[in-house]
């Protein structure tokens, strides 16, 4: 790229309108989230307290034990008998399910904003069935070991954004 | 006397920052009607440089949101030693990129394609229908923050590589990779 290119993008990059407006009035929601804020921080950031380990918990469990498995792979050698993906898979889901119960218990109390979000819930659950299902059939398949994962962090983040607050829908 | 032109505009200007002061003094107070009132004149800014990072319209206007929610309580903060849009600018652009953070998974930062554009074209009308906005909305996320911050708002390579915790080399490197993608594009137009 020239100099002068360059030059020519820097200026056209200054010359862009600084000022954009939304498609869509986004008031109403600043202003119940700046009401809703007030009245319940205490409570919102005792809530936040609560759930936030388990959010975090629930990623850094997926994360470490992806990891490990990636590196232990990378590592082992012809005598270290490494995990199958299928045993990894069942750690996770049994590691998800426990995350999951305790994200909804701590939940529980606050208003959903979708009626059916636990359909939803059910067919991501019915989702990572069948990936388990193909995994008894192909074992080493870290592809689908991925995927299911993917479907679990579905799960959490479904959860978290039907509870999300009522702002957020404006 | 006919008042030349530059000075007409300089008066404006003068006063609209007056009125400006005026508005965010009571908006300071805790006056609702005054704060939207600094929304209106605002939110333009706010959501064209949210617009650009988070680089999708949906998640731009949530972080516009988030911007005005959190600069209500921010506000008592703004001392007016600076003018109100770079002290806005700064803090709209330290709320958009952790808000992009939290909306983002440590999984999907690490695993997809970090580097990968984030937007299709359709969205690329809500920027103005400008042609290098629609392009910016396309660069890998890093380099369009970096391009953004640097050549859009004017950050130092320092302030972005302490904004976007990276090292001052990468982000110099990731600006330069910007210009690159964008002078390309614009190239095969």
């Amino acid at each position: 790229m020239s100099s002068k290119n360059s030059q020519r993008l820097e200026q056209q990059a200054q010359s862009l309108s600084r000022d954009i407006q939304p498609e869509r009035d986004l008031w109403q929601g600043i202003a119940l989230g700046i009401e809703q804020r007030e009245e319940t921080l205490p409570a919102t950031n005792d809530k936040h307290r609560s759930q936030w380990p388990l959010a975090a918990a629930a990623s850094v469990m997926f994360v470490a034990l992806f990891g490990w498995y990636m590196v232990s792979g990378m590592q082992a050698g012809p005598s270290v008998q490494q995990p199958s993906v299928e045993q990894l898979a069942a750690t996770m889901s049994k590691q998800h399910q426990a995350q999951k119960e305790a994200l909804l218990v701590s939940l529980q109390d606050q208003p959903a904003l979708t009626q059916n979000w636990q359909q939803q819930l059910s067919e991501l659950d019915e989702a990572a069935l069948a990936i388990k299902a193909a995994l008894e059939q192909d074992p080493d398949n870290v592809a689908l070991l991925k995927m299911l994962q993917n479907v679990y962090q579905q799960q959490i983040s479904l959860i978290e954004r039907v509870h999300a607050p009522k702002w957020r829908q404006i | 006397m006919v008042e030349q032109p530059g000075n007409i505009v300089e008066a404006q200007q003068r006063f609209a920052s007056r009125k400006d002061i005026d508005v965010i003094a009571a908006a300071q107070q805790g006056d609702k009607a005054a704060y939207k009132q600094l929304y209106e004149t605002y939110v333009g800014r706010v959501y064209a440089l949210c617009l650009r990072l988070t680089g999708e319209r949906t998640m731009a206007e949530d972080a516009t949101q988030e911007v005005f929610i959190q600069l209500w309580r921010k506000l008592s903060n703004y001392n007016g030693q600076s003018q109100f849009t770079t002290w806005l600018h700064s803090v709209t652009s330290n709320i958009a990129i952790s808000y992009i953070r939290k909306q983002k998974g440590w999984f999907q930062r690490t695993f997809n394609i970090e580097d990968s554009p984030v937007m299709d074209d359709s969205d690329a009308g809500s920027a103005g229908d400008v042609e290098l906005d629609r392009y910016i909305l396309r660069l890998p996320e890093r380099a369009r923050h970096v391009f953004v911050l640097h050549a859009i708002e004017g950050y130092r390579h320092e302030e972005i590589a302490d904004l976007l915790n990276m090292a001052v080399g990468s982000s110099k490197a990731q600006f330069h990779r910007a210009k690159q993608l964008l002078t390309e594009w614009m190239d095969d137009e």
